[in-house]
């Protein structure tokens, strides 16, 4: 059984290696300066008013795509686990698909959808309705981030969704709960690990992209994610950079903690 | 004699192409302790659901107290379901469990704590108020879910299979639990098993069925003295089935030999089936049998020997306090009260179990 | 009821989710260089698509790095699952709770930190530092997939196959590895996914010259997509849906009728699966082991690695170049100069050559960036205007550091059916009646110039109160302005998207030719006019090779070439005598005259600090 243990040991190396110290390095740029020395500075940066909007700004975005998300993919996951085992795998794949198409490019697609002259608009004129003017607004970040997130919210519900015994369903029902009964007091209740684990799944990605933003928001729209980026890649201000990461992360060990709270068991994985 | 509770008429429901319950007939009684018996597949589960509302038939009615409940959802219904894994609410406590039908119904807060140390008590589970499911052991997860069932007060319990996944000792002491409810509670219970031994021990009466209709209804009693057809016959305790021949009333051959019976009206000369209980089977000395055999295999069963003696080329079963080493030549005899006839099936769809020759 | 009401609803996320799926099918055969307009049908791009050296490249690239760090995470990842099974509780928690990070922590996080370790090791950013940030994170994807499967795993199944005399590794292989099996293939599947996929990582662990088909798309996304990707995409979209529905062939529990078929089908789907799919494998990955070999013999071969701004040179140059002196072109693009510059300056990459606009060479110059250039091996130079060395002159005072390459001005653009009035001054651009038809240049100094020069300040201003001022009145047009570009300023203004924008003078004669109803303009107030020059960084490996370069450039014949690609203003004298057409000879949108000149500015460098506030000045009209 000790030679069992061995196995695990070239990923305990790479670990170390590649993401525990890659890890370390961050806190020790975002606490230091250019010179060695050691700081705060880094850190503060975040309350500059640009950075605080840009943070706030992000937070809130994430927080309504999350919420839409949630709204969407609970429904859907409902459908999904209530079809029979022969539909499932099919609709499962052409909910799967998409996802195959390359990120940049789907969300890039939804630009020639919505832009002035997009594909949209065309439609929208052409049955003389009034156009619809969300480019580059952060509704249209918001849009952006749905359509991109849906799939990782919709997969934990259904996989907590499909476990529940149908018949402890039929026992609510025959104990004479109505169906928003059922649903309110029984199915959510019993989703809640689906759901928190679908919530970090989105809320996460959501508050750092900076690609969505830069391709949906026309450049306008700076969300924490893009002021990141510009540090490392366009200013080269990796102290800078690392601060506000070392801030970002503080959000993501928040989303960690939560999941640890509600989800003791792991039930709620995407697998 | 109590009044009818239930109705069902002329009901039937396909799953696909499968035709599951056919044309059934059935009425249940107040106060009735009846059970649905049959092997998998012959529809009982399905009926049970039919009644609790969880499916709707494809044709017939069910009529609840004279009125036609067949359209009826489930939580409008007066029956409660104890289901099969039990189905307690992993996310509630006990107490939580037991309460939620009385919740929903909007009764009080005292109301309910009454309710609940009462259930309790009647399953003999006081005190477990804040225990949640998965500490309970199977029984007692199995005695939650009859309390939150009858918490209720159902005119009818519906059970389906309860007390499948429990070992044998506590199936015994649940069967006696569950006879010892029903009548402190009054209320009819219909149970689904395919146990014919539970079945025997629990019920007013049995329904047996197969293949989607009724095979027989009756007493314990009946259904095990009397069997009307083969299948019930082989389904019920352990028998002897031949085929026969009806001489005349009251005269039946078997295997070529002439035994008095008490049936008549089978007509002359017809061919039936001849039903013996093993247990009904004497051996005595070879020259006192009606027919002759020997001692092929011997099993120790504790309650009795079983025995299987080869005569006229048939291999009899035979279960006996009295003991017989194999290669002993024997005599067989039979009462004449204790051998039952039937008629042969009409339909290849009575024929459902093979009858081993 | 309820069932129309979910078939409904299904039915619209459906549409939700293809609705951008189907828009690029459909630009796949739009017949027409740019995505705003529909020019018929073709199946042009999917043959262009095949020619396009650097799309190939970089698709060959993903599916390498996809298949490599898909491969090693799952064998890392597998016997990993397998020694965290036999660990005690504790530090099986902690292993997991290390192995949910990658997972649970932001992209953009794990990027970062994996660039910043590279770059603490002096490791050069290219094609093993992006296959070693997939296979990281990778590995937990495997992990998270192989685990729940060898928890089902009986234990009693590989206790069994032990009491019946098997030895611990045949045990495993027979047994236990069978059964785990489908984890381990999901856990592949999965990995190679998010591999293909990735971006965010990616975008910060390559280097110069190699490109995986998400930061190719990135990069061509400012100027515009090239029809090619969108014909790539739908093949690759084809390409998934017809392998999942072989793979998913399942046979249902029917009838026997169809059970003939339906046996057919599947053996076909196990052919395909198990025979003709691990045999493409193999073939990739020999293929790219030598693809690999052949990325990574950098400093084997005679090269130059140039870095210069997009669309800016003319791809046949580069082929000529590389036969002509046998010299291969690695290329990387940049946005601005205010990117461009800290590669540079952290010598992260090493560039042989760079293009950088005129104040940035003087900061280049002033930081000691620059290496001299050796003019002996540049002859072409005296192909070069005089009065475009005088004005380099200006920022590179003795001439030693930089020859020119392009020049023009910038001005406004504007859409003679969408504005009636004529155009001649910045004012335009504060103006509600085109509110929200307004295109800005996404560039500090480019942004600040306009603004400053409509109020009448130098574009060179360093007075803070100046400066407070232009950036209150670009904080007053914003809600004016429709969008920040760089190079997409061209699709949107030849598409009719937008009524005005701002826009350098070569793109300007490039969207003229696309839409006749554009006109160009210098403001009354004045502009800039700019130089973008070739110089060669002090740690440049290859001087000789860039200096080649250089000359090669200088050439009338390749000058020529290069202006009709790219409409930008050449230095080049020689060259704008062999401009046959007499229009554009003669166009004073790319040769001003000088009365025009004169109202123009040259950007010059203004220092560190007053960069910083800039920047600064910057981030607050963008944030707001």
């Amino acid at each position: 059984m000790k030679s069992k243990k061995l196995l695990s040991g070239p990923y305990l190396i790479w670990s170390l290696a590649f993401i525990i110290i890659p890890l370390l390095i961050v806190v020790y740029y975002g606490f230091t300066t250019k010179e060695g020395d050691f700081t705060f500075t880094n850190i503060a940066q975040i309350t500059t008013p640009e950075n605080l909007k840009a943070l706030g700004l992000a937070i809130l975005l994430s927080l309504v795509s999350t919420i839409v998300c949630l709204l969407l993919a609970f429904p859907l996951a409902m459908i999904l686990s209530g079809m029979n085992v022969n539909q499932t795998s099919f609709v499962v794949l052409i909910f799967i698909l998409p996802m195959w198409m390359n990120f940049l490019l789907r969300t890039l697609a939804w630009q020639s959808l919505l832009e002035k002259n997009g594909v949209i608009n065309a439609i929208l004129s052409f049955l003389h309705l009034p156009s619809l003017n969300i480019i580059n607004t952060p509704a249209a970040i918001v849009l952006g981030m749905v359509y991109n997130f849906l799939p990782f919210m919709v997969l934990p519900i259904y996989n907590v969704l499909i476990k529940i015994d149908k018949d402890v369903i039929s026992a609510a029902r025959d104990l004479g709960a109505s169906n928003i009964q059922t649903f309110t007091k029984i199915i959510l209740p019993l989703s809640k690990p689906g759901i928190i684990s679908g919530i970090t799944m989105v809320f996460v990605p959501a508050l750092t992209t900076f690609v969505i933003s830069d391709l949906l928001g026309g450049s306008k729209i700076l969300l924490i994610g893009n002021v990141i980026e510009q540090e490392f890649k366009q200013s080269s201000n990796w102290h800078t950079g690392s601060g506000l990461s070392l801030v970002l992360m503080l959000f993501i060990i928040i989303s960690m903690a939560m999941i640890a709270k509600y989800d003791k068991d792991g039930e709620g994985s995407i697998f | 004699m109590p009044n009818k509770l239930i109705d069902i008429v002329q009901v039937s429901k396909s799953f696909g192409d499968n035709l599951v319950i056919d044309n059934l007939d059935l009425y249940i009684r107040e106060n009735e302790f009846l059970t649905l018996l049959g092997p998998s597949g012959c529809g009982k589960t399905t009926l049970l659901r039919i009644l609790g509302g969880f499916e709707s038939p494809d044709h017939g009615q069910v009529i609840f107290q004279g009125k036609d409940m067949t359209d009826l959802a489930p939580n409008k219904r007066q029956l409660n379901t104890v289901f099969q894994k039990y189905a307690l609410f992993s996310h509630m406590d006990v107490a939580e469990n037991i309460a939620f039908g009385l919740k929903i119904k909007g009764k009080t807060q005292t109301y309910i704590n009454d309710k609940i140390k009462y259930a309790l008590k009647l399953v003999n589970l006081d005190g477990f108020e804040h225990r949640t499911p998965d500490s309970l052991s199977g029984g007692q997860q199995q005695r939650i879910a009859i309390a939150r069932a009858i918490v209720n007060e159902p005119k009818v319990l519906l059970l389906d299979e309860p007390l499948g996944a429990l070992d044998l000792k506590l199936r015994q002491d649940m069967q006696y639990e569950l006879i010892r409810l029903k009548n402190e509670l009054g209320i009819t219970f219909i149970y689904v098993t395919h146990d014919q031994e539970e079945a025997l021990t629990m019920s007013d009466t049995i329904v047996v069925m197969n293949q989607g209709y009724i095979q027989q209804i009756g007493t314990p009693e009946d259904i095990y003295n009397e069997p009307q057809n083969a299948f019930v016959a082989d389904f019920i305790g352990e028998s002897n089935i031949l085929p026969a021949t009806m001489v005349e009333d009251k005269l039946v051959k078997i295997l070529g030999v002439d035994f008095p019976c008490v049936d008549i009206g089978f007509g002359r000369n017809k061919p039936v089936d001849a039903v013996i209980r093993p247990e009904d089977i004497d051996l005595v000395k070879p020259e006192d049998g009606i027919i002759e055999g020997v001692v092929t295999h011997l099993i120790f069963k504790g309650v009795h020997y079983e025995m299987e003696v080869t005569a006229n080329n048939y291999e009899w079963l035979v279960q006996s306090t009295d003991m017989f080493p194999v290669g002993t030549h024997v005599g067989i005899t039979v009462d004449p009260f204790d051998i039952q006839i039937m008629k042969k099936p009409e339909s290849e769809d009575e024929e459902a179990v093979a009858i081993e020759e | 009821m309820k069932q129309t009401i979910k078939k409904i609803y299904l039915g619209l996320i459906i549409l939700l989710l293809y609705a951008p799926i189907a828009t690029l099918i459909v630009l796949s055969f739009n017949n027409s260089k740019t995505r705003a307009k529909w020019g018929g049908f073709t199946l042009n791009w999917y043959v262009e698509l095949f020619q396009n050296e650097s799309i190939m490249n970089a698709l060959y690239t993903t599916l390498i790095i996809a298949l490599l760090s898909a491969l090693i995470a799952t064998v890392v990842g597998t016997m990993a699952a397998m020694g965290m099974q036999a660990m005690n509780r504790k530090f099986r928690t902690v292993m997991m709770g290390v192995t949910n990070i990658p997972m649970l922590n932001a992209d953009i996080v794990t990027g970062i930190s994996l660039m910043l370790l590279f770059i603490v090791l002096r490791f050069s950013l290219g094609f093993t530092t992006i296959l070693l940030a997939h296979i990281s994170f990778n590995i937990p994807y495997v992990i998270l997939s192989v685990m729940p499967k060898l928890r089902q795993t009986s234990r009693q199944t590989y206790e069994a196959a032990l009491d019946l005399g098997a030895t611990p590794i045949y045990a495993f292989f027979k047994v236990v590895f069978p059964d785990i099996f489908p984890g381990i293939i999901s856990g592949f599947l999965l990995a190679f996914t998010m591999s293909l996929d990735d971006f965010i990582i990616t975008h910060f662990t390559k280097g110069p010259g190699v490109d995986t088909l998400s930061t190719k798309i990135y990069s061509e996304v400012r100027k515009g997509i090239k029809p090619e990707m969108y014909a790539l995409s739908t093949l690759l979209f084809v390409t998934v849906l017809l392998l999942l529905i072989l793979i998913n062939a399942k046979p249902s529990k029917k009838s026997s009728a169809a059970s003939l078929k339906v046996k057919k089908r599947s053996r076909i789907s196990q052919i395909i699966l198990r025979r003709v799919v691990p045999a493409a494998m193999a073939l990739v990955i020999i293929a790219g082991g030598f693809f690999y070999a052949t990325q990574n013999s950098a400093g084997s071969k005679d090269q130059v690695i140039v870095y210069n701004w997009g669309e800016y040179i003319d791809p046949d140059v580069l082929t000529k170049f590389e036969e002509e002196t046998g010299i291969k072109v690695i290329y990387e693009e940049f946005e601005t100069n205010e990117i461009m510059y800290p590669k540079i300056q952290s010598g992260a990459i090493a560039y042989d050559v760079v293009c950088p606009s005129d104040y940035m060479i003087q900061r280049m110059i002033e930081n000691d960036l620059l290496a001299e250039i050796n003019f002996d091996n540049i002859p072409n130079i005296e192909h070069i205007g005089d009065e475009y060395m005088k004005q380099s002159q200006q920022f590179d005072s003795n001439n030693k550091y930089s020859v020119p390459y392009c020049w023009g001005t910038i001005g406004i653009l504007y859409n003679t059916t969408m504005v009636n009035e004529p155009i001649d001054s910045w004012s335009v651009l504060w103006d509600p009646k085109y509110a929200n038809n307004i295109l800005m240049q996404d560039s500090v100094r480019d942004a600040f110039a306009v603004a400053l020069k409509y109020l009448g300040y130098s574009m060179n201003s360093t007075d803070l109160d100046e400066l407070t001022e232009a950036k209150d009145l670009l904080i007053e047009q914003k809600p004016l302005v429709q969008a920040y570009v760089i190079d997409q300023v061209r699709d949107k203004m030849i598409g009719n998207e937008a009524a005005i924008g701002v826009i350098y003078s070569g793109e300007a004669i490039f969207t003229q030719w696309e839409n006749p109803d554009l006109e160009y303009v210098i403001p009354k107030e004045g502009s800039n006019v700019w130089i973008d020059s070739w110089v060669i960084p002090k740690n440049a490996p290859n001087q000789e090779n860039a200096e080649a370069f250089i000359n090669f450039l200088c050439r009338p014949d390749i000058a020529l070439m290069n202006f009709e690609y790219i409409t930008y203003s050449t230095p080049n004298t020689a060259a704008q005598q062999l401009i046959e057409d007499e229009d554009i000879r003669n166009s004073t949108i790319a040769f001003p005259d000088a009365s025009e000149l004169e109202r123009c500015e040259t950007f010059r460098y203004l220092g560190d600090e007053n960069d910083a506030v800039y920047n600064s000045l910057w981030r607050e009209v963008k944030s707001n």
